[in-house]
Parts: structure tokens; sequence; C-alpha cells
């Protein structure tokens, strides 16, 4: 690759040659594209770390322990983090309410606590359904080698392969323990899929523990912070005071309520003096001419549309 | 002037022009004379004088009459033929001459307006005639070459004594030395014919007036012609015997007379399209086939103007208008009228579309039964119309109807008879070659009344009714006590039952046939049923149908009756197809049957504080209460099994599970919950402009999830099954409808309520034809609904109850314009299909691209042209057949594998131990099918570059076409795909096929048997 291309900027080109199927007997070479991990927001791991365009949609870790060590050999790969896996958005399972206390009131928490959380919500977890996950095609990944040095290795031996040609092998020398794609795969998705009722009921017992201790911390925050101004001598307001607030669809209600008794004073007061009847008489006029004018336009556009008017045959 | 005999020998010696004699030819010894002398005036008249000719018209034909001098003729010639026979000689005479000096001219004689009695000589340019071929080809320039000039010889005004030649007067007494009582029979038809010639000027005159008196009245002749063409009638006796000279008649005399009291019926200040409505009430609210309708002051004798048949009696002329209209055309040109009349009231539909552009002379989209008769030549030679001059084929159909409409009585709605077109013969011979073709009787049917099993006659007491009963069904009358002790005449065709009502049709039909008519099994030909075989739909699926729906009211009962349930329960409702008459495999409650799919029920509770607020675990909450649910079932019931499901989400914020809740050898179903906190949050994030536009997107995409599956969906079921009870017709359409879809691998991208959506339009909306009655009318009026269905422009509304008001409507209309705008390339919104409970239009047609809806378009045009060129021939198997040709990649899967993946093979998978402790050691509960999965992924990994297409559950190959859009490119570090470089040195970048093609053969593993590529 020149290295002109500004869009290709720093890509190096990695061909991986896929071995013919069976059922799709044809030598095929995939392209990921490669280059050293310049993201905005800089992390630590930056220096020893990898991005690929365009991974293969059956990628997995395994898949690439083994790329990486027929390139640069065994021991210079650490992990990798596939897009999907980066880019779902965080969802949050905290009750609103500590949510919204949580925008003013930052909690510090502490090293252990975090790890019991981890604990708590590996234990909420649904099992997944599927054995293996697909990438979506063309998307990226980033590859965390174990060393800066790694890094420069395996942009080396990438350039070395130009020459050479000889490319790498797509799923060879991949250990045992990657599940296997195809019938079988779908065979125990299904499976996955009825986990039985006594895992899954483990499983939200664990998460409504959580959720609910969770919102009695909340409760009892908002309780303290009712009564405590903060650094600039603000009392925040809170849930649960002394007159209760109300509930949002009694409030929709009573909104909806206020609407009407609006708009039936607004009809009362309507059609009663002679200029509103006058008034109303010539929107009703204008709104006919405005049709009128509206469906010639249609008629219009319908006639060149189909040109001529012509009976079917 | 020499005897007839004699100078038609002498004629045909000499000239080499044949005489066209009606049959039966004249007598050898008959000695009145025939000659010929110059005519008394030429004129020419019909619609190229009065400028009422259309462009569309299939042939163009100037008529022109030649009047015959009285001196030809003797008084007593209105009998036994001898007017005509005359009549043949001085045109054979005509031809003749005009043979001789135009010989640039093909001349060739046919019937007037196929009337047997009236040969007239047509003239065609020769160019025409000798390329027949070519002519296709001609009509893409648009060069006109279809006209033609036929002269009409015709006898002077008032020559016939109009007293001798009333409709129950007897004119022809040939058969008096055989059966005197034939002799008595009176001839209608021969005598209106004579009528008739004696009044070609005297029309000509009227409608010359008429068109002066009233501006509008061309303009409306125009239109009633163009409406009359559509609809297939035509003045020839073939189509109708009622064409545009009739209707310009009848709107000159509704001009003049009509009303009540003799009043006019028209104005001549009418508009046009006035004039028009007018005379379509008036033709929809008279009862031409029942009652004798007179025009102008009453005739002096009313019963002489009584015959079988339609009347419309011009008592200024003294004639029946429609003497050449036959009874069944009567009857569909009334039926015809009234639904264009609902049309123009109806302010709904696009009125001019079906009144003017829309072929309705379309048997396959009228019809349900056909009966294809063959003739033998001599089966005619009885029939009464033989004797009244008639052809035989005329006469033979007529007695077909007679005996039909008696035998099928109120099962039938219409029936129609399509007779032969008329031909024309060389002016070298002296008539056609009498062949009988066979005639084709196309029936549309009242299915609920057809499928009755017994027809009940008179009461055994009324012996004049009941003999009459006896003498029409023959030997398979039989007396039938009802419990009240009432003896009633009936007939049995219970046996017959078990085939629906098509079979008891098909029996009484042949019966019928039979025993009156003397035609044997194999000159009786039916069709219509072929559609219904496509899928094997039979009249017992209703059954099956019905055992589902009762299942689903046991299953809410059983969940209304659990007690402990922390919220209460506000709606169970089904969203199954199984529950609304529709899917395409009637249901069957052997759950275990391979691909047996459960019934989709969504449970809503009363709206409560106790859900949390946060999404995530609402959906958690709800996967608490389904376990509850479950639980609870299974200790109040015996032999219901109930398994936790998860679903495929990506996403926690989506629907994490469903329970299955299986009855012990009956149905099975799939609960999910539906929480109004939920939708309240969602909607809520959709409208919180604080949040980023992604997370907006999401949620608004959840929230339509959630409210199709809790709002849309039951609503439907609901609307969906009310209207299969009361249309018998809709589920068997929408089935087959569906199978369409699917046979055309566009099912993945339709979803089921968007295609019965489809089906209830075209039963809502039939105009300009009846309401369909019958699967093959359902089904192909649907394709005909699609394939004129604009979806780039307007949007499809569905509104069964007539709910939206006019504003709705507009606003609809207005939604559609708005995406349209946004969105002009219609990536995102292609179909625009709204109902009373989804007004926003998109909620059905959701993930239908372009491309599909384009070839959903292309493909229901060309199965509606098929229909209407090959008309009953149409095999309807080649309707539902697709090749793989038009697919650049073709993945056949192997059956095997599929089959496999279904059964359960008992080992369990060792790499997750601990899902066989936890007690799951039974059989799979409801395993999804493979292919389905297996689509589903691929969609979502290939979204970009490929686009699938499958088939219903059966199929085993899953089609692909490239993605067009994706062009070479630069390079980004985002591809919507795998690319390669397109060269060494480049640094352009092109899908990487093959790549592709290897990753799905890698997903696929052993479930691929193998993957075509198509060359170049």
């Amino acid at each position: 690759m020149p290295e002109t291309s500004t869009s290709f900027g720093d890509f190096s080109t990695l061909a991986v040659s896929i071995p013919p199927l069976p059922s799709y007997p044809v030598q095929a070479t995939h392209y990921i594209y490669l280059r050293r991990n310049t993201p905005k927001i800089a992390t630590p791991d930056d220096s020893r770390s990898l991005y690929l365009a365009n991974v293969p949609i059956d990628s997995t870790e395994a898949h690439f322990r083994a790329l990486f060590s027929t390139l640069v050999g065994a021991g210079r790969f650490e992990s990798i983090a596939f897009e999907q896996d980066r880019k779902i958005t965080k969802i949050s399972h905290e009750p609103a309410q500590a949510e919204r206390l949580a925008r003013h009131h930052k909690k510090r928490k502490r090293e252990d606590e975090e790890l019991q959380h981890q604990k708590e919500e590996a234990a909420a977890k649904l099992p997944d359904t599927w054995t293996r996950e697909l990438h979506r095609s063309g998307s990226s990944a980033i590859a965390l080698l174990a060393d800066e040095k790694s890094v420069d290795l395996v942009l080396k031996a990438i350039n070395k392969l130009k020459k050479t040609k000889k490319y790498p092998v797509w799923g060879e020398g991949v250990k045992e323990g990657v599940p296997a794609l195809g019938a079988q795969w779908l065979k125990t998705h299904n499976k996955l899929s009825y986990p039985g009722n006594a895992v899954v009921q483990a499983v939200v017992d664990a998460y409504f523990t959580v959720f609910n201790r969770k919102e009695e911390e909340a409760q009892q925050l908002a309780k303290r912070l009712r009564n405590e101004p903060d650094e600039d001598g603000f009392v925040m307001v809170t849930r649960g005071g002394r007159s209760a607030p109300a509930r949002r669809d009694e409030a929709e209600e009573a909104k909806q309520k206020m609407l009407e008794r609006q708009q039936k004073k607004k009809d009362e007061t309507q059609n009663f003096y002679r200029f509103q009847l006058r008034e109303k008489r010539k929107a009703e006029q204008m709104e006919l001419l405005k049709k009128f004018d509206e469906d010639r336009k249609k008629v219009m556009a319908m006639k060149e549309k189909r040109g001529k008017f012509r009976p079917e045959a | 002037m020499a005897p007839i005999n004699e100078a038609s020998t002498t004629w045909e010696k000499t000239n080499r022009t044949a005489i066209p004699y009606p049959d039966p030819k004249p007598a050898k010894n008959c000695p009145y004379k025939v000659a010929f002398e110059k005519p008394i005036h030429i004129n020419v008249i019909g619609s190229y004088t009065s400028q009422t000719m259309v462009k569309s018209q299939s042939n163009f034909a100037v008529d022109m009459i030649v009047v015959m001098p009285a001196s030809l003729f003797s008084e007593k010639d209105y009998r036994d033929y001898r007017y005509f026979y005359k009549r043949a000689f001085f045109l054979a005479y005509i031809a003749d001459a005009l043979r001789k000096r135009f010989s640039e001219l093909d001349f060739v004689y046919t019937n007037f307006n196929g009337n047997v009695l009236l040969p007239i000589l047509v003239a065609r340019p020769q160019a025409q005639s000798s390329k027949k071929q070519d002519i296709e080809t001609q009509e893409q320039k648009g060069k006109p070459l279809n006209y033609e000039i036929r002269v009409i010889p015709n006898a002077p005004e008032g020559f016939f004594p109009m007293s001798k030649l009333l409709a129950t007067g007897s004119s022809i007494r040939r058969n008096e030395t055989e059966d005197s009582k034939d002799a008595k029979l009176p001839t209608p038809f021969y005598n209106s014919t004579l009528k008739s010639e004696s009044q070609f000027v005297s029309y000509l005159k009227l409608l010359h007036r008429a068109t002066n008196t009233c501006a509008s009245f061309r303009d409306a002749c125009i239109l009633g012609r163009i409406w009359l063409q559509q609809r297939g009638f035509s003045g020839d006796a073939a189509d109708g015997g009622f064409g545009h000279f009739h209707w310009a008649v009848l709107m000159a005399l509704l001009l003049q007379t009509g009303g009540r009291k003799g009043e006019p019926v028209l104005s001549p200040s009418l508009h046009a399209s006035q004039l028009f409505k007018a005379t379509l009430q008036y033709l929809a609210s008279s009862h031409l086939h029942k009652k004798a309708l007179v025009l102008g002051s009453a005739p002096k004798n009313p019963e002489a103007i009584r015959q079988n048949g339609p009347v419309l009696y011009d008592s200024a002329r003294e004639i029946n208008i429609m003497y050449n209209t036959t009874t069944w055309s009567a009857f569909m040109l009334n039926e015809h009228a009234k639904l264009s009349l609902a049309v123009i009231n109806d302010p709904q539909v696009d009125q001019f579309d079906s009144l003017f552009i829309t072929k309705v002379n379309q048997p396959l989209q009228m019809f349900d039964l056909f009966v294809k008769i063959k003739i033998a030549p001599d089966v005619a030679r009885n029939s009464p119309g033989i004797f009244d001059g008639k052809s035989p084929t005329m006469a033979i159909a007529e007695d077909i109807y007679r005996t039909l409409k008696k035998a099928l009585g109120e099962r039938a709605k219409l029936i129609n008879i399509q007779l032969p077109k008329p031909s024309t013969w060389k002016i070298t011979s002296s008539s056609t070659i009498t062949k009988l073709d066979g005639i084709l009787v196309g029936i549309m049917c009242d299915s609920a009344k057809a499928s009755q099993g017994r027809e009940f006659g008179p009461l055994y007491e009324q012996k004049k009714d009941a003999a009459r009963f006896r003498e029409f069904w023959g030997d398979i009358a039989e007396l039938w006590q009802f419990p009240s002790g009432e003896i009633v005449e009936s007939v049995n065709w219970t046996e017959y039952s078990p085939l629906g009502y098509f079979g008891i049709c098909q029996a009484i039909i042949n019966y019928i046939l039979k025993s009156r008519l003397k035609l044997t099994e194999d000159n009786i030909e039916f069709h219509g049923q072929e559609f219904s075989n496509v899928i094997s739909l039979s009249p017992t699926d209703k059954a099956s149908f019905n055992n589902a729906k009762d299942a689903f009211s046991v299953f809410e009962k059983d969940i209304r009756e659990l007690e402990d349930l922390p919220l209460s329960v506000r709606q169970i409702a089904s969203i199954s197809s199984e529950t609304r008459f529709s899917s395409l495999r009637s249901p069957t409650p052997n759950q275990r049957k391979q691909g047996a799919t459960p019934i989709d029920v969504v449970l809503s509770f009363e709206a409560s504080g106790k859900w949390p607020e946060n999404i995530a675990a609402i959906q958690r909450a709800k996967i608490a209460l389904l376990l509850q649910i479950g639980r609870s079932l299974e200790e109040a019931k015996d032999g219901i099994k109930t398994h936790i499901g998860l679903e495929d989400a990506s996403r926690e914020t989506e629907n994490l599970a469903f329970l299955d809740i299986m009855y012990k050898d009956g149905f099975s179903f799939r609960l999910r919950v539906h929480s109004d906190q939920e939708e309240t949050l969602l909607d809520r994030q959709t409208k919180d402009q604080t949040l980023d536009r992604h997370v907006r997107t999401e949620a608004a995409a959840l929230l339509s999830s959630a409210r199709w599956r809790s709002a849309i969906l039951p609503l439907h079921n609901q609307s969906i099954s009310t209207y299969c009870t009361r249309f018998p017709a809709l589920s068997s359409s929408i089935r087959l409808a569906k199978h369409w879809f699917n046979s055309h691998r566009l099912g993945n991208y339709f979803n089921e309520p968007l295609i019965e959506l489809f089906v209830l339009q075209a039963f809502l909306q039939p105009h300009p034809f009846p309401m369909p009655s019958s699967t093959s009318t359902g089904f192909l009026r649907t394709l005909l609904l699609l394939a004129s269905y604009d979806w780039r422009v307007e949007p499809m509304i569905v509104d069964p109850s007539d709910s939206l008001s006019a504003s709705e409507r507009l606003d609809i209309s207005t939604r559609l314009e708005a995406w349209r705008k946004i969105d002009a390339n219609m990536n995102r919104t292609t179909l625009f299909v709204a109902t009373p409970f989804d007004v926003t239009g998109v909620a059905y047609t959701q993930g239908i691209p372009k491309v599909i809806a384009t070839r959903m378009t292309t493909l229901a045009r060309s199965a509606t042209k098929a229909a209407k060129d090959k008309g009953i021939e149409l095999d309807p198997r080649t309707l539902f057949q697709s090749g793989l040709r038009d697919y650049d990649v073709i993945i056949r899967l192997s059956a095997k594998a599929i089959k496999g993946v279904l059964r359960d093979d008992g080992t369990k998978h060792s790499h997750f131990k601990n899902l066989d402790e936890s007690g799951s050691s039974e059989a799979l509960p409801l395993p999804e099918p493979p292919i389905s999965a297996l689509l589903r992924r691929l969609n979502s990994v290939y979204a970009t570059p490929l686009l699938f297409f499958h088939g219903g559950p059966e199929d085993t190959v899953i089609a692909a076409l490239w993605n067009p859009q994706l062009h070479t490119r630069g390079f980004s570090a985002n591809m919507p795909s795998s690319f390669k470089p397109t060269g060494a040195d480049s640094d352009t970048f092109e899908l990487n096929r093959e790549a592709v093609l290897a990753e799905i053969a890698r997903i696929g593993g052993d479930m691929i048997e193998k993957i075509d590529v198509k060359n170049g």
C-alpha cells in the first residue's frame, strides 16, 4: 500500500487467507486493516494496542491469539475488545430515585464495595443464549498486546508478508474451546434459550436483592439530605417530604382535566357574538377555497404523472 | 325478378360471391322472388357520425345503411324468413359489385350484432389482414389501422305491419305439418329483428335530436361507452347485446320520458357526468331482468310486449330495444350499475379509476366457479330458441342459463355465460361453418347458502308446485319431514358436503345438465377450485381454527382465575394468526410436531405504582411475574408445563423473556407481559431533549415495538377475526396470499398482519367488482389491489368500520407527504399502511426496503396480467412458482441438518455443565426453527451488503442480492461491510464478496449444503 493516500493514512493491510469449505469451495482472502491505536481520549494502554478494522465476523479471541502467534510468535498477544462490546451503552440499573440523587451527591466508592458490586452484577446477569457471538460485517476491534515492542514487531511482520505473500490462514492453530458454528451452534442456542425456570428465578432474585437494596439506600440518603444544606447552603428538595408528591399518572390526569376545562370554557364563548359567526364563516370559506386549490393541484399532478387517462385494455 | 331458387343458382354460377342466406336455407320450391334494385338512400350512421367514438375502442367501425326499396318486397314478406332471404340476396349483389370496384379492400360477411338473421358486409383495408402478426408492433407505434366499414342493408321505414309483429305473434310457420303445437309458439326475437330493420333512420333521428337539445349528450354517451366497454358489454349478442347504441338510445329516451307519470327522467341542462350517473341510477333501480320496462305511453295491450328475457319497450317505435340482450347480461348490467352507483356514493374510493379505468371484464376476478361446456351439434336442435331465429349456440346457452338458474337458486348470486366471439366469413362462402364452440358459464356463489347440503322445495300439500319440483329434479327428489311435522319436497346433496360449496354446486350442475339437457360429463369441465388446491385448503380448517380459539379462551380463564398475582389482570390478548383464522397452516394441537409454533399472548396488568422506575429493572420484574404465573399455573392445573425462555435480546432494556405454557395434548402458548410503566418511561425518553440522539432513537424503536405488540396487534387480531367470520372467503384468501408472498420469498419482509390488511382491504373496497366470494377471487383481487397500489404517493388506509373521519384521513395523507419529504429516496419508509388503531402508518411496514416493495408490485402486476390474459386457462400454480435466476447468491440448506437441529438427541452440551444440573433434562420445549434463527443472525451481520430472501418454513433455500449501492470507495476505518483493495497499489476499496460468502459458509457450517453464485 502506498503511504500517500490520505484517508488510508497509517493503516497497514493484513491479508488473511481463508481456507475453502465444502459448501463454498473458493479460496478467499480477507483483509484486516490495522494501525497503532490512537483514540481521541487517551488511555494508558494505547501504546501497546492495535486498532483493527474489518475483522472477520466470526472472530474470537482465540482466533486472534493464533493469528498473532503465527505473525510474531506466542506470548505477545494479551486480549482483544470487539466493537460491539465496547460500543454498548452502559445501561443503568439504578432506581430512578438513586439516579437523581447521584447527580447531586457523588458518593465515593470503596474498592471492596466495587468488588462486591461486580460479584452481584455477575450473579444478576441472565445466561447467554448463544455460545458464540458474531460481529457485524466490517466492524472493528482493539487488540491489546504484551508491550510496545510487540506492536512494532507485528507491524514489521505484516510489512514483510507483503513480499513473501505467505499469508496466515484464518482459523489455523486455534486451540480447542472455540464453540463451533453451524447446526450445533443453532441447536445449542435453542437449548440455551430455555435455561430452566430455577436458574432464571435465581438470577432475578439476585437482581432484585441488589435493586431493592439500592432503592432502600437511596431513600435513606434522601431522608438524610432533606435537612442537610450543601456547601452552597442549598437544601435539596427530595421525594418523600411531609406531603407526598403527586404520582406521575395522577399529575397527568390532572393536566388532562385542566385542559378539558379550558377547552370547555373556550367552546362556551364561541359562536355567540355576531362577529364570531361572521369570522367563522369567513374562515370556512377560505378553507374551502384553499381545499379547492389543493385539489386542483392534485389533479394536475396526477395528470402529469399518468400522462393521459387511458382505460385499461 | 326471378324466383329465389332459380335466382340463386344462376347467381352462384355467374359470380364468385355467395349469398349469405340465414339458416334454414330457403326451400327448393319457394315461389317468391328476389332481385336487386337501386337503394332508396344510403346513409352513414352510428357513433362515427355522432362523434362518440373513443380511442380505446378495440376497433373502429363506420356503419353505413343501405335502404332497400319497398318495391322489392311484398306484404307477406315478414313471414318465414322471406324478408331475410331477399335481404341476403340484395347484400350479395352489393358485395359482388364492391369487390370488383375496390380491389384494395378486403370484404367479409359477418352477422350484425351476432344476429344470425342479419348478415352484413364488412370492408377492411387489406394491409391489416395480411399482416396480422404485425398488429402489435403497429399498435405500439400508434398507427390506427383497426378500422372497418360495415354495410348494413335494411328495410324502408314503416314497411312492416307492427300489429303482426307483436312479441306474442308467431311469424314462422314452417313446422305446421310436423307439429301443430309448435306453430303457435310466439317468435318475439324474429319479430323484433324485423321491426328493428325499418327503424335505423328513426333512431338516427332520435339521437340527432338528443344531441341537438342536450349539450352534453355526446359526452355522456362517451362516458357510457367507456363504462360499458370496461365491463365487456357491447351490442353483440355474445357480449351481452347492450352496447353504446343502446346506451345512447336509452339516454335519448330518458330525456323525453321514463318517469312514473311519463315525465322525463333526465334534463337537457345536466352535465355529462350527471347524465351518466342518472342513467346508471336508472339501470340500477330498474329490474330489467324481472319486469318489462316501458318508455313512453303504455302500450294498448300490455301482454303483447311480454317475452322471455329483458324488455325495454320504446312505445314510440313499438319495439323492445333490448331484444338482442340476453337475460344474464341484463342481470350483469343491473349488478354493475348498482356497484358503480355504490362507488359514486362512496367518497372514500377512487371513483374515476373504478368507473372508467379498471378493466372489469375479467372472469377470473369476478366469478368463483366456471363450467366449460362443449356442445354437441345435435343438442340444440330442439331448443325453443331455434324456432325463434336465434343461433344454435345462443339457443342452447339460454337453455343452460334457465336450467342452472333454477337448479342453483339462491346458491348462485350471478350466473354469466360467455359465448364464443362472432366470426366473419369470406364472401365466397354462404355462411360460417356452424361449428358449435364451447361456452363458458361463470358463477358467482353465495358461499354460505351454497354450502347448504339439502335443497328444500315446496310443501308436499301444494300439489302443483310439488309436481313441478319433482318434474324438474327427476328421480332424486324426495320427501323430507321437518320435526314440526311439515313435509316438503327436497333434494339431498349432503354427501358432497365435505367438499364445501364448490363440491355441492359441482354435483348439482353435473346432475341437472345431464338430466335436463342430456349433456354428458365429458362435455362439462369445472374450473375455479385450483386455487384452493394450491395449498390444500379444506372446509374443515375452520373447525381447527375454532379449536385454537377455544383453547385460548380456556387459557385466558385459567390465568384470570389465578389468585396470587401481585397485580390485577387487565387484558389477555392473543396476537397469533392461529387465533384469527389466518395462519397459513391450520393450527394443530400437537405441540411436539416439528416446527409447531406456540400461540403468542400478551398480558397487560392494571396500571400500578409497583413497577420500578427503571426500564432495565422493569424487564427483570416482568421475568419475575412470568415465573410467578408459571408456578401458580402449574400448581393450580394439572397437565400444564411452563418453561421460561430467553429472548434473543441484545440490550437489557428490551423484553428479555417469555413464558411457554404447554397444555398436555393441547395447544401451547407463549406469554409476554406488557407494562404501562415501561411505555411511559420510553415515551419520556424519546421526548427528552437532554438525552443523546442515539439514546432517543433507541427508545423510539423500543417504544414502537412495545406498542406494536401490546396495542396494535391485539386490536388487529380482533378485527381480522371478526371479519373472517363475516366474510367467509376472507380466511382462505389471506392464507393463499401468505403462501404467495412466501413462495416468492418475500415472506420475511412482509409480516403476517400486513398481508392480512392487504387482503382485508381487497374485501372492504372491492370496487368496481362485487365483494369476493371465494378464495380465488379474494386472492386475485388482492393481487389486483397490490398491482395498482402506488405506494410512492398514496397511503393505504384500511378502515373496516369507517371510524376514521375525513380530517384524520387527511392527516394520514399529510404524514405520508411529510415522510416523503424527509426521506425522498424511501430508504426508511416505503409502504404506508394506516388503520384506525395505527394512524402513524408505519407500524405495519417496518423494514421493507424499496427493492422489496418494488418487487412485490412487479410480481403482482405480472400475476394479474397473466390472470387477465389467460382467463380460466390459467394454471394457478404458475403464479406461485418462483425461479432462482434473479438472485445473486443462493444458499442451499441441508434438510438433514435442519431436522437434526430440531430433533432432540438427549445429549447435553458438555460445555455448560451447570445447565444439566438445573433439572432441564427434559426435551426441548418449543425449539425455534433453525432457518429463521440463522436468517436473523445473517440479517443482523450483513444488514448493508446483502438482502436476504426466504420463503416459508418449508423453503430450504436462502437467496440473496448484493446491495448495488455499495460502490467502490475510499478507505474509512468504519466500513459498512468487508472490503478489499481494488488492486495491489490502489487506494480504493470494493466489496470483498468471496470473503463474505466464505464467512457465511463458516457461520452456516454443516447447515449449508452449497452456496451458488450467479456468474457475471
